[in-house]
């Protein structure tokens, strides 16, 4: 290899043109979807009306805003107080929350499952109005419930609920849909009706894993559950809506920081209980 | 020369390789041999500096490997071609592209990450898989080649890195008998047609007699036996292997006089 | 059972008797007793769960002011709700009604544009400073504990807090408009996609990295050749599962003045104008669908090549 000549490589060369000549066709292929990312990304700076000249002015008031924040500190002991009850508020709207939504959405999960109700209407209408409530953002079905049930946790925790529904719905049936049919096949074959298969056959492998997405959307659905406070429904968000309103850095930062370990917190949680409940595998 | 000094690499408390010391001359073919666990695989991985040392040198023609950092080590990673035992290549990417990550440490980093490589770099790699009747799928996905090939792309990507000595760490554990030959004999013709010192970590005692013309044997991590595969009794071998001696040497009965038959088997190696 | 019925029933238990062995009732009972002692920890493992379930619900009940007197008191609120956003149509003038209703479909439809690029651009560099940071946050490409544990730190906290409170902060450092919402939905991304990238890193094949190291590569190349390829389709697939996602975020930006239609919802809202609120929202949830299809379709194509090997 040392002694490589450029009389050896123009054989090659020659010997094996295809592997020499440019790809246009691959490069064009990637020029083209680069540009136009590239395109549409200029195009929204020009269309949002981006304004470059309060980017710097921007950047400058924000670290004023991060030196003011430090360090945490909620004012006095009945603030803390305060703010640690509606952390409390806030993880149980979540709790609930996934609870009621993951309730709920089980029995429509079933339906939208095609290897559970095979009929293709009762397939489609249940997928279509899962997606129709995914499409609604947990804010505005907070909005919603403030105007049903008044200002407060209940209404987050109703909102929590719808928006739940959706996803787990969506989620469950996927999973339902994705299991071995073996099982199932099996309870069937030993004078099991369709029912007895869905309940011995199907039922017992996927419980696990619906638990699991339940415990993991709880992480998740405590950092919502932290916003639609605020639109009045409840919790820290509503706090922390105010203090930012009013300039109070200071407890702006200690808020977030008691979200973060809270969050961490569950996240840590739901982590330990996803591992016994399906093992280390599928946590990952 | 590549120079051995007391190399010594522990994992906690456990050393896998115990104060090891050799010299090796350019273009001797050695074989590392021993049981599994004994070392031999860290001590590759050393010398490539894949894996760190605790203790002791490595030297090559005098400039000390263990002390090399950033753009020296990598320059001499490439100096040191490693062979896996399995393969590692990058499923993903083509053949061809395999075959020129053997240049990454030549070319200039811009133009790799582009996937822009010299012509020059192209044609070397090409004309490696040629050498191995490999340059007909060189537009093919690594990971859909058999193990035999993947090996020969994988030679073929250490011989472009233009190396002075090639480490294979059990390069035929994961292939089948004829692609075992196949590959020890590319192992051998580099060897012999581009005087490159080959280091080559064999479980098997058999092919390391008939390829090697100097073995290394290691038992828990310390080098037990050094010296020409004729001076390799069956004594010894027994002491090195243990309880494998027997899998290793008498397994199959026809390997059984594997310590005599040494002129037999040299055939092979000079075929 | 009631296929059984069917069979002729003598046969079937002859062959019964001579399938299952009948054992004494002694045996039987110790049998039965073993097998319940078996399940008898699981039960109770069980019953301890739900134990805990329901006290943990109870207080969590109690801290969130579930009244359901006042629940059921205010049900009727929800449908009725519904009802009274619901656009008013009459056979004699459906066009007209329809065209009343979607008044402000120019308006919306710009607004809608807005926001979906909001989305895109907030969506495109956070996956790109997430791509960037993943690999810093992965143990088995970075040597140096310190900074992993450092960039995974950062990672959690911009994925921690949420995108609308860095959107309620970016509003007073920026000013109103679709500049925070950007600005916000960028750096939630990065921390949402950078966690889900790490996780990808750190699942790869550690031989093709080793390979590339063991042949002189430098740390860039390393990821280049090694880890890039191993991940690229599943890291373009979750970007477009979180495109997905900011689209519905990027919706409600301008609650808090960051943008989008989020602020014509609102003010429908707040102002009470009915038809309004139910024509955004059927616009918002369209649009969302529409891409919810969209992204789906290309996330198939993209995992079933993968399947096939191109």
């Amino acid at each position: 290899m040392k002694s490589f000549s450029s009389d050896a490589q123009a054989a090659i060369v020659e010997r094996y043109p295809s592997h020499f000549r440019p790809d246009w066709w691959s490069r064009a292929k990637i020029t083209i979807g680069l540009g136009t990312a590239v395109a549409l990304f200029l195009f929204g700076i020009a269309q949002l009306d981006i304004p470059f000249h309060r980017l710097s002015d921007g950047m400058a008031r924000l670290g004023g805003f991060l030196r003011l924040m430090l360090p945490p500190d909620p004012g006095s002991w009945a603030e803390a107080l305060k703010y640690l009850n509606a952390l409390g508020e806030t993880v149980s709207i979540a709790f609930l929350g996934t609870l009621g939504g993951a309730l709920l959405a089980l029995p429509v999960a079933l339906l939208a499952a095609r290897n559970v109700v095979a009929n293709r209407i009762v397939h489609f209408f249940s997928r279509r109005s899962l997606d129709t409530i995914r499409g609604v953002d947990i804010l505005i079905w907070a909005l919603i419930w403030v105007g049903v049930v008044g200002l407060g946790p209940f209404a987050g925790i109703l909102a929590v609920i719808c928006s739940d529904f959706g996803t787990f719905g969506k989620l469950f049936s996927e999973a339902i849909e994705a299991a071995d049919k073996n099982p199932a096949e099996g309870v069937r074959s030993a004078g099991g009706n369709h029912l007895h298969g869905v309940r011995f056959g199907l039922l017992p492998q996927v419980f696990p894993i619906l638990l699991s997405q339940v415990l993991y959307y709880f992480e998740s659905n405590t950092r919502s559950a932290t916003i639609i406070g605020i639109v009045g429904a409840g919790g820290i968000g509503l706090q922390l809506a105010e203090q930012i309103r009013v300039l109070e850095w200071q407890k702006v930062s200690f808020l977030i920081l008691l979200i973060l370990i809270a969050v961490s917190a569950i996240d840590w949680i739901s982590g330990k209980l996803r591992f016994a409940i399906i093992g280390r595998r599928a946590v990952a | 020369m590549l120079v051995v000094e007391g190399l010594t690499c522990r994992f906690g408390t456990k050393a896998a390789v115990d104060n090891a010391s050799f010299s090796i001359q350019p273009g001797s073919f050695v074989g590392v041999i021993g049981r599994s666990g004994a070392g031999k695989s860290t001590l590759l991985r050393m010398i490539n500096r894949l894996a760190e040392p605790s203790e002791g040198r490595i030297l090559f023609e005098g400039v000390d490997v263990t002390a090399l950092r950033g753009k020296d080590l990598r320059q001499w990673r490439a100096r040191s071609a490693m062979i896996f035992q399995q393969f590692n290549l990058v499923g993903r990417l083509d053949v061809l592209t395999n075959v020129l990550m053997g240049r990454l440490a030549a070319v200039p980093s811009w133009r790799s990450l582009a996937q822009l490589w010299p012509e020059r770099d192209k044609a070397i790699a090409m004309s490696a898989l040629e050498q191995f009747d490999m340059a007909s799928i060189a537009a093919q996905r690594a990971d859909q080649l058999s193990g035999g090939q993947q090996q020969r792309v994988a030679i073929a990507r250490a011989l472009v890195q233009e190396p002075d000595i090639i480490l294979a760490d059990e390069p035929i554990a994961s292939l089948d008998p004829r692609n075992t030959r196949v590959v020890m004999d590319a192992l051998l013709r580099i060897n012999k047609h581009f005087g490159i010192t080959v280091v080559c970590n064999l479980h098997s005692l058999d092919l390391a007699r008939s390829y090697c013309d100097r073995l290394i044997g290691m038992a828990s991590g310390r080098i037990v036996f050094d010296g020409a595969p004729v001076a390799l009794t069956d004594r010894i071998a027994r002491e090195l292997y243990d309880l494998e001696a027997n899998e290793v040497m008498d397994a199959t009965p026809a390997l059984a006089p594997g310590g005599s038959a040494v002129p037999a088997l040299g055939t092979v190696a000079a075929a | 059972m009631g296929r059984s019925r069917d069979l002729p029933i003598p046969a079937l238990e002859k062959s019964m008797r001579t399938a299952v062995p009948e054992f004494p009732e002694a045996r039987l009972q110790e049998l039965a007793d073993r097998y319940a002692d078996a399940v008898a920890a699981k039960r109770r493992r069980v019953w301890l769960g739900s134990a805990v379930l329901i006290a943990a619900a109870l207080a969590a009940g109690w801290m969130g002011d579930v009244d359901f007197r006042k629940f059921a008191e205010n049900f009727w609120r929800f449908p009725a709700y519904f009802a009274s956003i619901a656009p008013t149509f009459s056979f004699s003038s459906a066009w007209n009604d329809l065209s009343e209703w979607l008044w402000g479909l120019p308006r919306w439809t710009l607004l809608l544009g807005d926001t979906l690029l909001i989305a895109y651009m907030g969506t495109l560099s956070g996956a790109i400073c997430g791509f960037v940071l993943c690999f810093l946050a992965s143990a088995n490409l970075v040597r140096s504990r310190t900074i992993v544990f450092v960039t995974r730190r950062l990672l959690e906290f911009c994925r921690t807090v949420p995108d609308i409170v860095f959107a309620l902060i970016f509003v007073l450092a920026f000013g109103l408009g679709p500049l925070p919402g950007v600005l916000a939905i960028a750096i939630h991304t990065t921390g949402a996609l950078g966690k889900q990238f790490a996780e990808v890193v750190e699942n790869i094949d550690n031989k093709p990295i080793e390979g590339v190291a063991a042949s002189g590569g430098s740390w860039i190349q390393i990821v280049r050749f090694g880890a890039v390829p191993q991940v690229l389709s599943n890291f373009v697939s979750y970007a477009l599962l979180r495109f997905e996602i900011n689209v519905r975020g990027a919706a409600v930006m301008g609650f808090v003045g960051a943008g989008g239609i989020g602020q014509d919802l609102i003010e429908a809202v707040r102002k009470f104008y009915y038809s309004d609120v139910s024509a955004i929202l059927l616009l918002i949830i369209v649009t969302v669908m529409l891409f919810d299809f969209i992204t789906e379709r290309v996330r198939h194509r993209l995992l079933g090549l993968e399947g096939t090997g191109a």
